[in-house]
């Protein structure tokens, strides 16, 4: 019956014309330009402006394709319809399927070294300042530490592990073809972390490229890994209108509990009273009687709100297409005083100006206003006694901030002393917090101009120029009756800083298939400079109280801030991919790199990489047997190459002297002992890895294995200091390390229904570094944090593992702190004896006789690595018919973190104590961690020195992300031209799981910092007198037109 | 003709990058700051030997060493100064004498002196090897102002990391000796010499250096007394009073007034105040390190920050102990003697005034002034020439005090070294002359105590009693061995 029907059908079947429309699913807007083809058949229409066709098909059509770029194609049976409406579904795994490795663009799927590929979209509405803070968890081998909450604080970004000892280690940040300025660029309080000049919402894609056959490309600077970033481009159709709109709220968490004013006053007298001194702190009363009771956190933190709001106009047609954008982003931060206000704008164009001419532009501007206090929360501030996270811990309790007539309290250059006969040396945290400002306001222009031509097909010149000029004006002043101005009877300093980078690229790239071979090759010359310019002055001695601005009237100017640099880069590079039948695959690239800073002979350095890999699953044995029913796809891939790190500074090699006073009279000093024989750094890095795919791609599982071996690594190597070399140092090639883990990610849709959808991706990396050779025949290079030193780099043990002395809690017999020296003896120390009785024996045949002082620098023993020995991420996301929920945590561990806070938090000056500090020691045989306090003792806590009571495991779970939405009805939105609208709440670091004491675990004061007196590299896992991080809730609206 | 256009376009589009990449600069990869000058240049005319040689006394006068923490740190480690800010970065633990090898005074001075060391070292070389360009005399006095630096830069250091020279004679380990100018890799190792090695080489080079050092110059620069004037310091140092008479009398006259009869006329100011105000470089100061607006000491390494009073500019670190030399009668209510007037009373303690410039702590450092030389004189000489002694006690005394005669009992042959003795302390307080001077004569430190803080009694030569060698110098040479 039915044949009989079909038969009749097909007989009946004549020339005639089918009509529709061609809209698009996800918004319904039609689609002009979409191709419509009959199936088997020659010639075709495309949709109009309106997204109509009209075809006229004959009767023996059977069906009529439809395909538009960025779409999946669809197939229509044309049965007897004489109107076909499509939607066509965008192929956004089309386009996240190809991963921009700078100079090229490579499939995914063709893909043999690795590289971790982040969608812009997992950005998105994330209260952030700046794209790589929400990197956290995203990526296999890449780990992102947030430094505390300092806004716009560069979080330590390590790609496959610290990568060196004296070099930054930070990534090489490529936006649309041009290496940019990184790092915290303020020269004061404020942070002002360069990568947070972009907006996160113009971002497309992210791919970041860990091994070397990927990165090589990149020659001398990608020993770091290479991050790429590319911004959005208009797609194909009618304008789109994106608005994202944020606001939020933010507060400090898990702050210590300290004492209160009665408990601070029983502690610090008992202090006293035990070593018979007389009670110097009491309680105050007001005049009404109350008694006064500072809660001085209250004058540190808040809660703040931010927001944040990014509008964007995109659209494209054959000839031209275009992305707009603006961006306005204005975050208070939990700390008094610390704020970030960003705006921006962005014009990406391309435009085929001949057939085989295209021509376009990336161009960004952006203006940041960073405004903190100081919180010595910064790398080189720990230790600052003007620092806001260290006073809201230290200061007295009973001491008011303000006095009764709203004035100050303060004595002299310190805190007002209140009923204690003892002065806090501390400043009054309320008068810093008001009267001090720190402002770093950068404005920064990002952009490119291309020209690209075809010069026969295939074959593809290209030739791009890039800037990057980032100007900063830093200003600060600190205030005349409290902190740091006292002295100078207050002060302002302003620089301005002209960061410019001019980069221009010029390639030559061809691709073509041959029947089963595929071949693309690139050749490319690119040079780089780089110059960096500033100037400025402190102003001291303020004449009014009324000038609080640089530009007033002072008595003193000395000149600060002053940068004066440049480096040039001249590169040749090179790069070939072939595969046969997207079986196998082969790929290598090679790179020459000139750089400035070395001397004439080591100038020029050679980098490569090759790749190999094997799609097992393109074989026909494979896609015969059975297994190729469930297990689709399956590549093994392998790659090696050498790399460099060049972030030497730009002049290295010389050896300098530099004019100076003497008093008024001309000097001139030694000032660098530089090292003519000084080359790159390189890196040899080994990566296989294999990609799995389950059931066509609902499952995937990528496994690598990745060694990173750098040799020839550069070393501040330190020097004898009595010999004399400035700065104690010699930059050399000497020393070695290497780093070696797995990382795994799984893609999992665990279920996909047109109502209900679940999916998981989890990453998870493991990290084991390992110093094998140093400097000075191997001699220990330590890490100090300011005045510190809490880290050791030591052949055979990851760099900056945490180095201290150690301790076996308190003798319960008298309540002393129990030491452990070099010989494995115990000591008890009591600050209460002698210089020379300090340190006594605790057993053995020498049981209460005087022993040698511990020397921290002989007796510290190493307590374990400070770097996460695994970490990653895992999200979930959830969506029920209209609404969403993603839930995204993070997790890191296996390390040790130095909570140098807590040695402060229970030091016996008059500094005020944590809570934890009332189960002290009072009686004989009672078992406590916290000594018998004496007064003044800065030893038993961990103050002098540091000490292994202080050392806690990193281990943390963190859901850093919890986001909940809903997507209103089409339907409703449709009649008011808005295509979708969704409306969430989120909550950014909502809950830690973690032993560690501290506030967060997620910690380095240190940062990104490679100064020797405190570097991120030398000393990470350092926390110490840092302001905690914040938790944020936001609430916010995404809409398309 | 459209298509051809667009073809020379094309070609336009192309050619334009070769051509400009073709033109780049060849020394493009050619890069140097213009703030500093490569090392070739650094001998290259007279005038930056010049500049070089004031570039070792900028180095001596680095606010870690000489500029102002060398001279605190010998005076807070006695027992006149009590701390007030008992903060760790402003020398809390050197005075409680409770530093480790670790303790930032103790690696800083340590790297600052021997920084000092080697831009005396390389200009010894530099000077040899561009001879040529200078004159015979001035290569000379070039010489001998880095060999004079260099001395002075040893005796600090053994000062503070090296038994006193009296201990064993100089038995004891002093501190490495670095005599060749280093800025490359090598040389890191190098062993400790003795106590009397080093004296050794410091007065060799003092007697190499005083016949070439010009016979006059500003004090801001050694001339030929100024070596002289240290000669009579390290003898004193090293006990040897004999040779401290003998090098104090080719500068100091034999009977009041006193004053040096060749090279510059040093001899007291009419006023102590004039010496700490204003005048740095008067007749009374044989070497005096400038400071400028420009060139100042640096944060929390200034004198008159440690010691005036806030309301002058003064950090009030550290106030005078009521129970040290405070409690002299020079210094008492009724006391008409001029050094008083260096001190202040705010609330209740008192203050030492005697460096007062604020912000940015411009007062020069006096390194050596001729009433030292005096007082060491005077104490060279109390047994074998006590009437010259008492003279010249008493020129140093009634400079100030006028009216002044000392109490019989004080000047007996058994009293007069402890009268000297008192009046260096009330003369050159904060000076940084106490913890030597309490070293050389083998005493122990006495225990003080304030409000803020106490430091126990270091009794000679046990735990604490002189600083530990710097950790970073223990970590990269092997050769070294700790206090």
């Amino acid at each position: 019956m039915f044949l009989l029907l079909f038969i009749a059908g097909s007989a009946m079947a004549q020339d005639r014309t089918i009509t529709g429309t061609v809209m698009a699913q996800e918004d319904g807007l039609p689609l002009p330009g979409v191709s419509v083809k009959i199936k088997g058949a020659t010639g075709g229409t495309t949709t109009g402006a309106d997204g109509k066709y009209t075809i006229r098909v004959s009767g023996r059509a059977t069906a009529l394709e439809f395909s538009f770029i960025g779409y999946i194609s669809q197939t229509k049976a044309v049965g007897g319809a004489t109107t076909i409406n499509v939607n066509l579904i965008s192929d956004s795994k089309t386009l996240s399927d190809v991963v921009v490795t700078g100079y090229t663009t490579q499939s995914k799927r063709d893909v043999t070294g690795s590289i971790a590929s982040v969608s812009g979209e997992k950005l998105k509405n994330l209260p952030v300042q700046s794209f790589e803070q929400a990197l956290a968890g995203k990526a296999a081998g890449v780990n992102i530490i947030q430094p505390n909450g300092v806004l716009n604080n560069p979080p330590v970004f390590r790609v496959r592990g610290f990568n060196s000892i004296s070099l930054s280690s930070y990534p090489l940040i490529i936006v649309d073809g041009i290496p940019v300025f990184t790092g915290d660029q303020s020269a004061n309080s404020a942070a002002g972390n360069a990568l947070g000049d972009i907006n996160p919402s113009d971002i497309e894609s992210i791919d970041i490229l860990k091994d070397a056959a990927s990165s090589a490309i990149y020659g001398s600077r990608a020993a770091n890994g290479v991050v790429v970033i590319t911004t959005k481009k208009g797609k194909q159709g009618v304008t789109k209108i994106n608005y994202e709109g944020w606001v939020g709220s933010t507060k400090a968490q898990n702050l210590t509990p300290l004492l209160n004013a009665a408990e601070y006053v029983q502690i610090k007298n008992e202090a006293r009273t035990n070593i018979g001194l007389a009670p110097a702190f009491f309680l105050q009363n007001r005049s009404d009687g109350s008694q006064v009771e500072t809660n001085w956190y209250d004058y540190a933190y808040r809660t703040a709100t931010a927001q944040n709001h990014a509008l964007n106009f995109s659209g494209a047609n054959e000839k031209t297409s275009y992305y707009v954008s603006i961006g306005y982003s204005n975050q208070d931060g939990f700390i008094l005083g610390n704020s970030f206000e960003r705006k921006n704008g962005r014009v990406n164009l391309d435009h085929k100006l001949f057939k085989n001419v295209t021509i376009g532009t990336n161009f960004s501007y952006s203006n940041t206003l960073n405004r903190a206090p100081n919180t010595g929360s910064l790398p080189g501030q720990t230790f600052s006694t003007v620092g806001l996270g260290r006073l809201a811990i230290v200061l007295p309790p009973n001491v008011a901030a303000y006095n009764e007539d709203g004035s100050y309290n303060i004595n002299g250059s310190a805190v007002g002393l209140g009923a204690n006969t003892i002065a806090s040396n501390f400043p009054n945290a309320a008068v810093l917090v008001n009267e001090d400002r720190n402002t770093s306001e950068s404005d920064r222009l990002i952009a490119n101009a291309y020209a690209s031509i075809q010069i026969v097909k295939g074959l593809t010149f290209k030739t791009t120029y890039g800037i990057d000029n980032l100007k900063i004006d830093n200003n600060s002043f600190v205030n005349r009756i409290q902190g740091d101005g006292v002295s100078y009877n207050g002060g302002a300093t302003s620089n301005y800083v002209k960061n410019s980078r001019w980069n221009w690229s010029n390639t030559l790239n061809y691709s073509n298939t041959f029947g089963d071979h595929s071949l693309g090759a690139l050749i490319g010359a690119e040079d780089q400079y780089t110059k960096s310019d500033g100037y400025g002055a402190t102003r001291q001695n303020v004449i009014d109280p009324f000038i609080k601005v640089y530009q007033g009237a002072f008595g003193i100017i000395t000149p600060a801030g002053l940068v004066q640099g440049n480096n040039a880069f001249r590169s040749y590079f090179g790069s070939l991919n072939y595969d046969y039948k997207k079986r196998y695959y082969l790929s290598g690239s090679f790179r020459r790199d000139g750089y400035s800073g070395l001397s004439s002979g080591n100038k020029y350095g050679n980098f490569g990489g090759a790749s190999a890999g094997w799609a097992i699953s393109e074989e026909n044995f494979y896609k015969n047997s059975g297994i190729s029913k469930v297990l689709t796809r399956v590549k093994i891939r392998g790659s090696y190459g050498e790399v460099g790190n060049i972030n030497i500074g730009n002049y290295p090699s010389l050896f300098l002297y530099s004019p100076g006073l003497y008093g008024a009279d001309p000097a001139l000093t030694f000032s660098q002992a530089g090292n003519p024989d000084l080359q790159w750094e390189t890196s040899k890095k080994a990566d296989v890895g294999i990609n799995l795919e389950f059931l066509g791609g609902r499952f995937s599982l990528d496994v690598d294995y990745y060694h990173n071996n750098i040799d020839n690594l550069v070393q501040n190597a330190p020097q004898a200091p009595s010999k004399g070399v400035p700065g104690n140092a010699i930059t050399t090639n000497i020393g070695k390390m290497y780093n070696k883990g797995f990382e795994f990610t799984l893609n999992s849709k665990n279920i996909d229904r047109e109502n209900f959808s679940w999916s998981t991706i989890f990453t998870f990396s493991t990290l084991k570094n390992e110093v094998t050779a140093l400097g000075n025949n191997n001699a220990d290079v330590f890490g100090a944090t300011s005045l510190e030193t809490a880290n050791i780099t030591r052949v055979g043990y990851p760099i900056g593992s945490i180095y201290t002395v150690q301790t076996a809690g308190v003798d319960p017999a008298t309540g002393e702190r129990i030491f452990i020296n070099r010989f494995g003896e115990k000591l008890r120390f009591s600050f209460q004896r002698a210089t020379a009785a300090r340190y006594q024996y605790l057993e053995g045949p020498n049981a209460g006789t005087n022993a040698p002082a511990i020397d921290a620098s002989l007796d510290a023993v190493i307590d374990g690595p400070s770097i996460p020995k695994w970490f990653g991420g895992l999200d979930n996301n959830f969506r029920y018919k209209d609404f969403d929920l993603t839930i995204g945590l993070t997790f890191s561990g296996g390390n040790k973190l130095y909570y140098g806070s807590l040695a402060g938090l229970r030091d016996q000056r008059f500094w005020n104590n944590e809570k934890d500090v009332l189960n002290r020691w009072t009686t004989p045989g009672q078992v406590t961690d916290i000594p018998r306090l004496v007064y003044g003792d800065n030893t038993s806590n961990g103050s002098a020195f540091a000490q292994s009571q202080n050392v806690f495991s990193g281990n943390f779970l963190k859901v850093r992300n919890l986001a909940l939405g809903y997507t209103l009805p089409k339907g409703l939105l449709s009649k008011y031209g808005v295509s979708n609208i969704r409306v969430y709440a989120q909550s950014s670091n909502l809950w830690i799981i973690s032993n560690y004491p501290g506030p967060d675990p997620e910690v380095s004061v240190n940062g990104n910092s490679t100064a020797t007196g405190n570097s991120g590299n030398l000393a990470p896992g350092v926390d110490r007198n840092s302001v905690p991080s914040g938790r944020t809730f936001t609430f916010g609206i995404n809409v398309g037109f | 003709m459209k298509i051809k256009l667009n073809n020379k376009l094309k070609y336009l589009f192309i050619a334009a990058p070769i051509v400009f990449a073709t033109s780049c600069k060849k020394d493009f990869l050619n890069t140097s700051p213009d703030t500093a000058l490569p090392i070739e240049d650094a001998f290259s005319t007279p005038a930056r030997i010049l500049s070089q040689v004031n570039g070792i006394y900028a180095g001596v006068k680095s606010g870690q060493f000489y500029g102002g923490r060398y001279l605190i740190y010998n005076d807070i480690r006695g027992e006149d100064f009590i701390v007030n800010k008992p903060n760790g970065v402003t020398g809390l633990d050197t005075w409680r004498f409770n530093v480790t090898s670790g303790t930032n005074e103790v690696v800083n001075l340590w790297g600052a002196i021997y920084a000092a060391v080697n831009r005396a070292n390389l200009v010894i070389e530099g000077v040899a090897a561009n001879a040529s360009i200078l004159t015979p005399a001035v290569a000379k006095q070039y010489v001998a102002e880095a060999k004079f630096s260099r001395a002075l830069c040893y005796y600090s250091l053994l000062q503070l990391y090296a038994k006193p020279y009296v201990t064993d004679n100089g038995a004891s380990l002093g501190v490495p000796l670095r005599l060749k100018g280093e800025k490359d890799l090598t040389g890191n190792d190098l062993k400790r010499s003795t106590v009397a090695e080093v004296y050794t080489q410091i007065l060799k080079d003092l007697n190499e250096a005083e016949p070439d050092l010009a016979l006059t110059l500003a004090a801001t620069r050694a001339s030929r007394n100024t070596a002289i004037g240290l000669k009579t310091r390290v003898y004193l140092s090293m006990g040897n009073l004999a040779s401290v008479v003998t090098e104090a009398n080719k500068i100091v006259s034999p009977t009041a007034p006193f004053t040096a009869t060749s090279g510059v006329a040093n001899k007291l100011e009419t006023n102590i105040a004039t010496v700490f105000a204003g005048s740095y470089v008067g007749n009374e100061a044989m070497l005096s390190l400038p400071m400028a607006d420009l060139d100042a000491p640096g944060t929390q390494n200034q004198l008159a920050y440690y010691y005036n009073v806030e309301s002058a500019g003064g950090n009030q670190e550290f106030f005078l102990n009521p129970t040290g030399i405070l409690a002299n009668a020079a210094f008492a209510s009724a006391s008409t003697d001029a050094r008083k007037g260096l001190t202040a009373v705010v609330g209740t303690n008192t203050w030492l005034t005697k460096f007062k410039k604020p912000s940015p702590y411009t007062d020069y450092i006096p390194v050596i002034r001729y009433a030292e030389v005096l007082l060491n004189l005077a104490e060279a000489t109390v047994t074998s020439d006590p009437v010259r002694s008492i003279a010249l006690l008493t020129a140093v005394r009634q400079r100030s005090n006028p009216g002044y005669v000392f109490p019989a009992t004080d000047l007996l042959p058994a009293n007069l070294k402890n009268t000297i003795l008192t009046e260096r302390r009330i003369e050159l307080l904060g000076e940084g002359f106490r913890s030597p001077d309490v070293m050389r004569l083998g005493l122990g430190f006495t225990a003080k105590s304030g409000t803020q803080g106490s430091a126990p009694a270091i009794p000679f030569n046990t735990a604490g009693y002189i600083w530990p060698i710097s950790s970073t110098e223990v970590q990269n040479n092997k050769l070294i061995v700790q206090n």
